[in-house]
């Protein structure tokens, strides 16, 4: 899932500045999994803001919504006008809920308030790590389902830096080297010969270097 | 209580086995100040952080939780589960430049009336020592 984090309150605070009635609008799609944007962290931050503006002098009138998902339209539909009663929205979906309200609902004037990190899987209650960086060209296959573009440092294709300690990064020593574990793995699977395979150089359009990535499926199109 | 020490309204959020002497037979006693205003729970881990903020916005100066001891919570992570939300109110309020000693979380033994009494006390000296919380 996209996992995001809460901005810095004064950041948020500056942002909101001159804002008198405020919409905060949560998300019940990855934001609300990974804790950063559904219906409690829309309460926490209109409780925040609120004691901020109240400390400051300046009180501001705060609505809290959450809706299914900010990323399609039909549930953007009533924020189109809905959003025009506010000065502003705050969104607590990803940058990906703030940019489709920008699109779909013009007259509304939208901010985020999260900062989206990565796609992530939930290691445990309160800890997130990234295991996909999106790139658009899956080589999970000779890997043994470890992402070297998503988990080296270095995104590195054909084996490791040579510069791992003990099995950890070099550029972070917190983090497995995942070359070393592509090896353990696939060793363990008896599949190391898969190691001898060298990679092409990566092309990284379908990463996004070529520009803002669509993606179109005719038999779905309406 | 030493009314000297009165200096804002404190809020407690205590749950049903460690707040067992109703307030205001406790203030009546004149052991608890005319300050404080209690808010009885099923349990702490009830307590959520909006409500803890909500509290300061409400015009406290200082809030705090009562809690069983850890291990021996009535519903066995209620007031763990509190004590993590007290820790994140704290860090909240760092952030808006508020004191976050202005909250507290107490784990205290359960049926007993003096140790929220010391909380009360103790919530008292830090705000008498912090000053008014700004405009609230």
């Amino acid at each position: 899932m996209i996992i995001a984090e809460r901005k810095p309150l004064k950041e948020i605070l500056e942002m909101i500045s001159g804002v008198e009635k405020l919409l905060i609008l949560g998300c019940r799609g990855c934001v609300a999994v990974c804790s950063a944007g559904g219906d409690k962290e829309v309460a926490i931050l209109a409780s925040a803001l609120r004691l901020g503006r109240k400390k400051a002098g300046k009180p501001i009138e705060i609505h809290e919504d959450t809706y299914i998902r900010q990323c399609d339209p039909e549930y953007l539909e009533p924020l189109k006008e809905e959003g025009k009663k506010y000065d502003a929205v705050l969104s607590m979906a990803c940058g990906v809920g703030v940019n489709f309200i920008a699109e779909c609902c013009p007259g509304v004037r939208v901010m985020p308030a999260l900062n989206t990190s990565f796609y992530g899987a939930n290691l445990s209650s309160g800890e997130w790590a990234e295991m996909c960086a999106g790139c658009g060209a899956c080589i999970l296959h000779l890997t043994g389902g470890l992402c070297p573009v998503a988990r080296c440092a270095k995104h590195l294709s054909n084996g490791p830096c040579g510069g791992s300690v003990g099995g950890r990064c070099e550029v972070d020593p917190s983090v497995p080297c995942i070359w070393q574990k592509i090896y353990e793995r696939l060793t363990s699977l008896k599949q190391d010969q898969l190691l001898r395979k060298i990679m092409p150089m990566r092309d990284w359009r379908p990463a996004g270097h070529g520009g803002p990535r669509h993606r179109i499926r005719e038999d779905l199109l309406p | 209580m030493d009314s000297n020490l009165q200096t804002g309204k404190i809020v407690a959020f205590c749950c049903n086995y460690t707040a067992t002497v109703a307030p205001e037979t406790l203030r009546e006693a004149g052991l608890i100040p005319a300050n404080l205003e209690f808010r009885k729970l099923p349990c702490t881990g009830r307590i959520e952080v909006p409500a803890l903020l909500d509290a300061f916005e409400g015009g406290a100066e200082a809030v705090f939780v009562a809690g069983c001891h850890e291990n021996e919570c009535h519903n066995l992570s209620g007031s763990r589960r509190a004590g993590k939300r007290v820790k994140y109110t704290k860090e909240i309020l760092e952030e808006l430049d508020i004191d976050p000693s202005r909250v507290e979380m107490f784990f205290v033994n359960r049926a007993e009336t003096e140790p929220i009494i010391e909380a009360v006390r103790e919530m008292t000296r830090r705000i008498s020592k912090l000053g008014r919380l700004h405009a609230i």
